[in-house]
């Protein structure tokens, strides 16, 4: 069996099939991920850390378990996390010289759910620096590269994962998802994302960049394989008291059925003049296979969708600026080698550890709770998160789920937004609602630009919704003709 | 002029919790260094606090036991500072919605208001090393549950501070919600002071002296403190706002940060726990379940037939009053075990500089004794011989009047016959006696009592004695 044919197009369900058919064993499957992955890492700069050690023991021990007949849904299945994850003994940099150095004793909550059911995890994946980005440009470790054009971003801040599943590097990926970090690389990179609705999957482990946001999700080339990665991790964890105690059984049930007589609310602020023809042309076209499937299109409207971004980075950035304050140097991380005094220490251990954007940040969230500043930005922040949330209560009385663009435009030029931090930030409009209101949203394929560069659609639902979202999202790729990137 | 003080205190008290308030450490005092610590309470990256609801259910008493309002809705906040002994740089606490709020304490001469009680985390501990020149961090007490008690500022002197302290502390011990050691730290203050012309209404501008650690030095920082803004004021000087360190040795405070330095703590709520919500039935769950409050207990000892004194000295230190009751369920006379206690056995307490409870004798032990003294088995000065070897040793009473043969003999012949042999050997004294100088008596019968020893009943000799005296 050529193992490398295979991977460029296999599913974790057709892996999982030829794992228990004995067509070829997880040490033999992990082997043939890992050599391409560490072919292609040069290129796209997907990993920051490969343990070939550790993904062919843990190898080992699923193909003890088939043997044994105790195969799971992710029994030897080669995958990558992002380095945001805590992974015991295994380094998790948040691609920040602050952490350069900084192996966990202990395993996030998601990580023991994906050992439980013995999935093989070959690496740790490049990212923003502490999540903070969009393009994956931001890691202290050097960008990640799109491979379907290596000259262009991967998205972010997910971008390792993406660009690692998208070059079959990897069969899927667990990323985070705080303002859209998971959707927007799935989207520039050609794959499927899912951010699960906050609280489905334990936040313990996963490095805080914005705790009231955050949220573990999954990534693959189909919805089905990020349904059952998040079967595996979405689980009641005493660890989270943030975590949903009973998030749901199975998000992968009534596949069958389809969308028909599914109300799909298309809401028109999310099609405005900052979306490109491109992408707004591959949104209605997916809207209208939506209708050819059985599904009704209804038009909704989220008024203060305008007032999104700037809500997202006041809060977010406030949080972060709390959440990242435990890294002075003192305990763990990069400590400076000058300065004497503890203010000092702490001054320059974190003037060295943190990149720029990091650094924006901190100030902009600092700035925002100050004293005498926290009414006119934070708290009014705080408003209109829950006037958002109303909105997008009051919507989905009226459709099942709303379909927008992932982002405004396919991956741009690597270096394109570096001189203008908040024309990125703005680019984040079709993502970051699903975060404010902690709700559920998939992002997939719907097409490719006139560059062949792939173009993203999001199907956002209520509190957990994720079964009909994977199962609509499911039935539009049976219908979609998919294009690998040539790597 | 004349100055009035005006003062505020923020108490801090540890919660007797086993574990720590957002992991599942041990939260006990002590012991080596960083041995109690985990990713949650040393804030390692990834890891998130979890609420110990026992924590809550320990405020709650609190706040019963101090009058207050216990709110249905509490939330935690995040109040951020960077220092070594932070692991996290920020404190969680309650800013917005505290668990408690609105009570009082009664310190007899007045009501001292309470604005609210908030539970919040306690910080590690740096240890300076003043030869090696480094400091080190033990995060031990990191994490350690505490609810901050906050006063309106309605008192006016050291002595009413410190009777409010000491009245709080007496309380949280009894509603077992802290053991209130405020030499080892579980109890400390601080205290807000500003001073004012005696007819003035407006408060003058006030400092904050951190971390007080008994009583003593309240008072002592109070009157400093006092004595030091009166005189800035009568040299036309301004009273700063900041915060001051008491020094306990020197006697004088000292500036740790002006206003301008402050902090700004820049609160926001804690993201990643939810909101707390209290029911009316939860809480009146807890209040049935509160133990004995000082006045209730005092109220009880009265209606036993002590006196106020006695009843005031035995709930001021909890555990004598515990060790009372204790002795009083096994030998049922009050009066006879109180005094037994406040004569007896706090002296000795008093002398051995060890606390009730670092004497491990049995309250049923010093009951039987009691019982002994009251009946006659032993005589009253036995039984001060008896109590003293019962604390050395923690023999049972009965053993050691035994061994050192000092239980009393009720047989009359060997009285009847010392008796006779005394009168032979003192005929001036008989004599005198029955020339009517009873003063002689009391030399006869102490001539009795040594020769017969301890083990002879008083009652026995004295009657054996007239009677020999009279015919």
């Amino acid at each position: 069996m050529n193992l490398k044919a295979i991977l460029k197009t296999a599913t974790i369900t057709e892996l999982s099939a030829g794992l228990k058919n004995k067509n070829f064993s997880s040490v033999e499957l992990t082997t043939a991920y890992l050599e391409r992955a560490k072919a292609l890492n040069d290129k796209t700069n997907a990993f920051i850390t490969i343990d070939e050690e550790f993904a062919l023991k843990s190898a080992e021990k699923a193909d003890e378990l088939i043997n044994k007949g105790k195969q799971k849904p992710l029994t030897g299945i080669p995958l990558s996390v992002k380095d945001n994850i805590c992974t015991e003994n295994i380094k998790t940099t948040c691609a920040s010289k602050m952490l350069e150095d900084f192996t966990p004793f202990y395993d996030a909550t998601a990580i023991t759910r994906l050992k439980k059911q013995g999935a093989v995890i070959i690496g740790k994946t490049n990212m923003d620096e502490f999540a903070m980005g969009s393009s994956s440009g931001t890691s202290y470790f050097g960008g990640v590269k799109n491979p379907y054009d290596l000259t262009r971003v991967s998205g972010g801040s997910s971008g390792g994962s993406a660009a690692a599943v998208s070059a079959s590097m990897c069969v899927a990926a667990l990323g985070s998802d705080t303002g859209g970090s998971v959707r927007q690389p799935a989207a520039f990179c050609g794959i499927t994302g899912l951010k699960p609705t906050y609280g489905a999957v334990s936040r313990y482990g996963l490095i805080a960049f914005a705790s009231s946001f955050d949220q573990i999700g999954t990534m693959a080339k189909t919805a089905e394989d990020c349904g059952i990665l998040l079967n595996a991790i979405a689980v009641k964890d005493e660890f989270d008291a943030t975590c949903h105690t009973a998030p749901f059984k199975n998000c992968l049930k009534d596949m069958e059925k389809g969308v028909e007589k599914l109300k799909i609310g298309l809401p028109k602020e999310f099609f405005g003049d900052d979306i490109s023809g491109d992408v707004k042309s591959a949104v209605f076209n997916a809207a209208k296979t939506f209708e050819k499937m059985g599904a009704e299109i209804v038009e909704v409207s989220l008024p203060d969708l305008k007032y999104a971004v700037a809500a997202y980075y006041l809060i977010s950035s406030a949080e972060a600026a709390s959440n990242l304050s435990r890294y002075d140097g003192i305990k763990y991380g990069h400590r400076s080698k000058t300065g004497k005094s503890y203010e000092d220490i702490i001054k320059n251990s974190r003037s060295e550890g943190f990149g720029d954007e990091v650094k924006r940040r901190i100030m902009l969230g600092n700035y925002a709770l100050s004293s005498g500043y926290y009414e006119a930005y934070y708290n009014r922040a705080v408003k209109i998160r829950q006037k958002l949330k109303a909105e997008l209560d009051d919507i989905f009385k009226a459709c099942d789920f709303i379909l927008t663009p992932t982002a405004p435009t396919t991956a741009y030029k690597i270096g394109s937004f570096d001189k203008n931090p908040v024309k990125m930030y703005s680019a984040d409009i079709c993502t970051v609602t699903a975060n404010i209101a902690g709700l559920p949203a998939i992002s997939t394929t719907c097409g490719y630009d006139k560059k062949g560069l792939p173009i993203g659609m999001s199907l956002m639902g209520k509190a957990f919704s994720e079964a009909t979202l994977i199962r609509a999202a499911s039935t539009f790729e049976k219908v979609f003709e998919r294009r690998e990137a040539q790597l | 002029m004349k100055y009035q003080t005006v003062i505020g205190l923020e108490i801090h008290a540890e919660l007797l919790t086993h574990s720590k308030v957002f992991c599942s450490c041990s939260a006990e005092f002590g012991g080596e260094e960083n041995i109690r610590v985990c990713p949650r309470c040393s804030g390692m990256p990834g890891s998130l606090p979890l609420f110990n609801r026992g924590a809550a259910e320990l405020a709650v008493k609190a706040g019963l036991a101090l009058n207050c309002k216990i709110n249905n809705f509490s939330a935690f906040d995040r109040k951020n500072y960077f220092y070594p002994d932070l692991p996290k740089a920020y404190q969680i606490t309650q800013f917005n919605h505290p668990i408690c709020s609105d009570g009082y304490v009664d310190i007899g001469t007045k009501k001292i208001r309470i604005n609210r009680i908030h539970i919040e985390e306690d910080a590690g501990k740096l240890i300076h090393d003043e030869k090696r020149k480094i400091s080190l961090a033990d995060y031990n007490r990191c994490g350690i549950p505490l609810i901050e008690i906050v006063t309106e500022p309605d008192i006016r002197s050291a002595e009413e501070a410190k009777a409010f302290t000491a009245e709080v502390a007496l309380a949280l011990k009894y509603a077992g919600v802290c053991d209130a050691k405020m030499e080892q730290g579980s109890l400390r203050c601080d205290v807000n002071i500003s001073i004012m012309p005696e007819s003035s209404k407006v408060f003058g501008t006030r400092t904050e002296i951190k971390n007080l650690n008994s009583l003593r030095s309240i008072g002592r920082a109070i009157e400093y403190e006092f004595s030091r803004q009166k005189k800035l004021l009568e040299s036309g000087e301004r009273v700063i706002q900041q915060t001051l360190h008491w020094n306990d040795a020197t006697g004088v405070t000292t500036a740790l940060r002006s206003k301008e330095e402050a902090h700004d703590y820049r609160y926001f709520p804690e993201p990643d726990i939810p909101p707390m919500f209290i029911t009316d039935e939860e809480i009146n769950t807890i209040s049935k379940a509160m133990p004995e409050m000082p006045s209730a207990r005092k109220a009880r000892y009265l209606s036993l037939g002590l006196s106020d004194a006695d009843a005031s000295l035995l709930i001021a230190d909890k555990a004598l009053s515990d060790f009372f009751d204790l002795a009083v369920k096994s030998y049922q006379n009050p009066k006879s075990v109180a005094s037994m206690i406040i004569v007896e056995f706090l002296r000795h307490i008093n002398d051995s500089g060890f606390s009730v409870e670092e004497i491990a004798l049995p309250p049923a032990d010093l009951a039987q004794l009691c019982k002994m003294a009251d009946e006659g088995t032993v005589s009253r000065s036995a039984a001060k011989d008896i109590l003293k070897q019962m604390l050395k040793t923690l023999e049972d009473p009965m053993e050691i009047a035994k061994k050192e043969n000092m239980l009393m003999s009720n047989d009359t012949s060997a009285v009847e016959k010392t008796a006779d042999e005394i009168l032979a050997a003192n005929p001036k004294a008989v004599e005198e006696y029955r020339g009517g100088s009873a003063k002689v008596f009391g030399f006869l019968m102490g001539q009795m009592c040594r020769t017969l020893g301890k083990s002879a009943n008083p009652a026995i000799i004295k009657k054996i004695l007239e009677e020999k005296l009279n015919s």
